[in-house]
């Protein structure tokens, strides 16, 4: 039998710990129409009959009136910088950071959407934030190759006005 | 230490602080999430280092805020005579960034790389875009929150525009409250919640109007207005969350909330989130420091806390000196 004065440090343990857990998301008949149009060119939102607002991306329905959305309706592909962010974040699978992300109302739109903004140079941020800052106008490009995936689109700042 | 150690540590110290023994608890009310901890149903572990042996016992994926404003309803209510309210966080555990990665929608944003960091970033940008006075005034405020603060823990991964000091630092948090039905030196006077949408795109980025609701329905509840509070602890994940907070609780008109920061050293005296931060536990460590500042001079407090994805939810408590 081993005694020992319990006041002994002794060098505390740590243990390395990894979840790695699957799921298959079933994304809903909204959302899975939104990206099949998506693949079509083109970006579509559903229209909440009771505040009118068309909100992209598409949903089943509205959170604020909590009534189901069933009339779609499609938005412009062009649109305004809202916000942004520059990520320096390395995620597995996705792009290298700097990465930029905008918030973008699209023309027709009520709601903003997120993805990825491209052209911007990223040699200087500081300079970047400033231009990203100016709420500049996009347009939305697709991939030719579309996944069925947010990625099948990203935003270009254009110089087309407002 | 371990978790449950951490848990214990904090709950005992409550305990003692209020001069409560264990078995004068009836119930707890938790905030806390697996992800975090790193256990799924980790109540199974946490709930008994918080005191919940023998006793009613409800964790709440949500903020300490949160679990503080259903503790307070139990109390009300009559279910509960003395409850522990128990939060933390312990960032040192796990990666914040790929955690916060995965509450966000696996179709839309998840795949994006967006944080809770990173939605903090998008209300910056839209604050400097809007209010110029951010930009001006955001240096000084910086300063103020970083002065004197040196907490264990990393600074979170920066997204501009938010630049480092802007940032929490990632720490190991814990926090405890003892709540109960008898007089004590400080009083619920009013609770209020609120949540926002969940899609980002259809978020008030600038007004963050659960928070102005909840803010609004405790002080409504207390019988008090804004101008009568002199104790103020807003969660805030980044310096632009916590001077937007201090806008949407109507302490400042809108875009005078970075100044306000800059110049008053009356707003979270601890240092907010550069004392160091780990969700979900901050909306009760400003309840914490609130009662503190009470029991020191104060005479009515607004403390606040903001959980789920990027500040989606909030909670307010309206707290006086008795």
């Amino acid at each position: 039998m081993t005694t020992g004065d319990s006041s002994e440090p002794v060098p505390p343990l740590k243990l390395a710990g990894h979840w790695d857990f699957r799921y298959e998301y079933f994304a809903g008949d909204a959302a899975s129409r939104f990206f099949a149009e998506l693949g079509q060119g083109r970006i579509m939102g559903t229209v909440c009959p009771q505040c009118q607002r068309t909100l992209v991306p598409a949903r089943g329905f509205c959170d604020v009136c909590y009534v189901e959305t069933t009339q779609w309706r499609e938005v412009g592909l062009t649109g305004r910088i809202e916000t942004f962010t520059i990520l320096a974040t390395k995620f597995h699978g996705l792009p290298d950071p700097p990465v930029v992300i905008g918030y973008v109302t699209l023309d027709g739109a009520s709601t903003a959407i997120l993805n990825y903004v491209q052209g911007v140079p990223l040699d200087d941020l500081d300079a970047a934030g400033k231009q990203l800052l100016g709420q500049p106008r996009v347009r939305v490009r697709f991939h030719p190759q579309p996944e069925g995936r947010i990625t099948d689109f990203h935003f270009e700042v254009t110089d087309d006005p407002a | 230490m371990s978790l449950s150690d951490v848990i214990f540590s904090t709950v005992r110290r409550a305990l003692d602080d209020a001069g409560v023994a264990i078995s004068d608890v009836d119930s707890v009310v938790l905030g806390a999430h697996d992800l975090t901890d790193g256990r799924s149903l980790s109540s199974m572990v946490t709930a008994p280092a918080a005191g919940a042996f023998g006793k009613d016992e409800v964790r709440l994926g949500d903020d300490g805020a949160s679990a503080f404003v259903v503790a307070a309803a139990r109390v009300r209510a009559g279910g509960s005579r003395c409850g522990i309210v128990a939060a933390w966080g312990r960032a040192s555990e796990g990666d914040p960034d790929a955690i916060a990665n995965a509450l966000f929608d696996p179709f839309f944003t998840r795949p994006l790389g967006m944080t809770e960091i990173s939605v903090s970033a998008l209300r910056a940008g839209a604050a400097l875009a809007r209010y110029p006075g951010y930009g001006s005034w955001r240096e000084r405020a910086g300063a103020r929150r970083a002065a004197g603060q040196e907490p264990a823990g990393e600074r979170a991964t920066a997204a501009l525009p938010l630049r480092p000091h802007e940032l929490p630092i990632w720490s190991d948090v814990a926090a405890a409250v003892v709540l109960g039905a008898e007089p004590g030196p400080v009083e619920v006077r009013g609770v209020g919640m609120s949540t926002e949408p969940y899609d980002i795109g259809d978020r008030d980025l600038l007004g963050l109007p659960a928070l102005r609701a909840a803010s609004r329905q405790a002080l409504r509840a207390a019988g008090l207005a804004i101008g009568d509070v002199d104790v103020l602890e807003l969660d805030g994940l980044t310096l632009f969350d916590e001077a937007l907070a201090l806008e949407a609780a109507d302490v400042v008109p809108a875009g005078g909330g970075m100044e306000a920061i800059a110049q008053r050293a009356d707003i979270n005296i601890d240092g907010g989130f550069a004392a160091g931060y780990c969700a979900p536990a901050m909306g009760l460590v400003r309840i914490c420091e609130a009662t503190k500042r009470l029991q020191a001079s104060g005479t009515a407090a607004l403390a606040t806390g903001s959980s789920v994805v990027a500040a989606q939810s909030q909670a307010a408590i309206a707290l006086a000196r008795a």
